[in-house]
């Protein structure tokens, strides 16, 4: 099937077989490898990207529910060469050990800073429990989440 | 890891999903967020030939409201329940429910019509909509019919759907004026976790404290989600003073018949009916929800 939709800003058509989901289109149909495989049953949250501004599985959702929405993965938070500031944040602070869900913990940060711009550290945990860090590192994710969050500032 | 392969329908009607998933060649399944379907195909669990998605069908997410009841499409996701401003004002018990469902990303997919078809004994929505004395509207090959919810969860993740049938929308009355409402749900292994059970309740107290109005709505507590009816019974004009509570619980856990699973005994989910009803309804009483 043809899939058109956008991705990253910018607009995209895409072959793929049916049973392909949003996962397999990035990864195998479009060799954007940012987003990663975990668990493949929507529990870890390292597929997470954003549709429409909001979160998803990439590993849950069939990749034809995608036509006509918008898609943000991880290569699409940087802008004109410049890092998102959560990138920033994540880096200046450590907030990665070996990055495996890292893609993941930045998307979902990224939908609730763009819903609530000034988050309590409550609120980033709330934002972030579907997302699991293996390196025991969440410490240092939420406060790169409320260092780079606008209404904190 | 590549789903097995299906062929994916996607019509622009009702009737036209309904023909496609009648069609006999080989075996058919409905999917609209695909949260629980793709998760199942990805296991094994299912080999599905088709995939019917209700996606393009115009209309099927909407959320109405009027002075009587909510509407909620099928195609509604979990996250619009969530968020949806008249939701949130005329039944904040089902807006508290559905908010702890699993996590932000499987509630922007999750639709509250694959919720109930999924009859998930331990769902988030179903004690509340089961308080609500919510109805579900299905469409089939014989017509569309409506089930009230205490008749639609008919065993172990099986729901009262007959072959070719689809949910269509949930249509759940207005709480009565006056009552108060409040959602506990308790996991044993991490937040996002089903329910190792999960309460909900809605109660109206008279000016003396009685209860004029009571509905317990339990998850994880049987093969599928219940009302606690002997608990109900047992408060229904009788103020809701601890020992009150304390008894209703009590009856809650004994009308209860939880299973064993991974996240926990038919034992230890039996105690903490008796405890998260108990603390759910001394919580209602305060004014603590």
């Amino acid at each position: 099937m043809k899939l058109t939709f956008t991705l990253n800003g910018r607009p995209c058509t895409a072959e793929a077989p049916d049973h392909w989901t949003v996962l397999d289109l990035l990864r195998d149909g479009l060799s954007l490898m940012g987003t990663k495989y975990g668990c493949g049953e929507g529990v870890c949250g390292t597929c997470t990207v954003l549709a429409d501004g909001r979160p998803i599985r990439a590993c849950l959702v069939l990749a034809a529910h995608v036509r006509g929405r918008s898609l943000v993965t991880v290569e699409g938070l940087e802008a004109n060469g410049r890092l998102d500031p959560l990138q920033t944040a994540f880096a200046e602070r450590g907030a990665a050990q070996c990055g495996y869900c890292t893609p993941g913990m930045m998307l979902a940060a990224k939908a609730l800073l763009a819903e609530n711009p000034a988050p309590t550290a409550h609120e980033v945990r709330a934002a972030l429990s579907g997302n699991l860090c293996r390196c025991t590192g969440y410490t240092k994710i939420i406060e790169a989440v409320l260092a780079a969050a606008p209404g904190r500032k | 890891m590549r789903l097995t392969p299906f062929t994916l329908v996607e019509p622009e009607s009702l009737s036209e999903a309904l023909a496609a998933v009648a069609r006999l060649d080989g075996e058919a399944r409905v999917v609209s967020g695909g949260t629980a379907l793709v998760s199942m195909i990805r296991l094994g669990l299912i080999k599905p030939d088709r995939l019917v998605s209700l996606h393009r069908i115009p209309g099927m997410a909407e959320i109405r409201a009027d002075g009587s009841a909510l509407e909620l499409g099928a195609m509604a996701t979990l996250a619009d329940v969530e968020r949806s401003r008249p939701v949130r004002e005329g039944w904040p018990l089902l807006a508290e429910a559905v908010r702890r469902v699993a996590t932000p990303a499987i509630r922007t997919s999750g639709t509250i019509g694959g919720n109930l078809a999924y009859a998930e004994a331990a769902s988030d929505p179903a004690p509340a909509l089961l308080c609500h004395d919510a109805e579900v509207r299905l469409a089939g090959p014989r017509g569309a019919r409506t089930v009230p919810i205490r008749q639609f969860f008919r065993g172990f993740y099986e729901a009262a759907l007959e072959p070719g049938e689809i949910v269509a929308a949930v249509r759940v009355p207005r709480p009565p004026a006056g009552s108060r409402g409040g959602y506990v749900k308790f996991t044993s292994r991490s937040a996002e976790d089903k329910p190792l059970v999960g309460v909900a309740a809605l109660v109206v107290l008279d000016a003396a404290g009685r209860c004029q109005d009571v509905r317990i709505g339990l998850g994880g507590a049987a093969p599928t989600p219940i009302r606690a009816q002997r608990a109900e019974e047992a408060l229904l004009g009788t103020p809701l003073t601890d020992d009150a509570a304390r008894a209703a619980a009590e009856a809650a856990a004994e009308e209860a018949e939880p299973l064993s699973d991974l996240m926990g005994s038919a034992d230890y989910r039996r105690e903490m009916i008796r405890v998260w009803v108990r603390r759910l309804l001394v919580a209602l009483r305060d004014g603590a929800t």
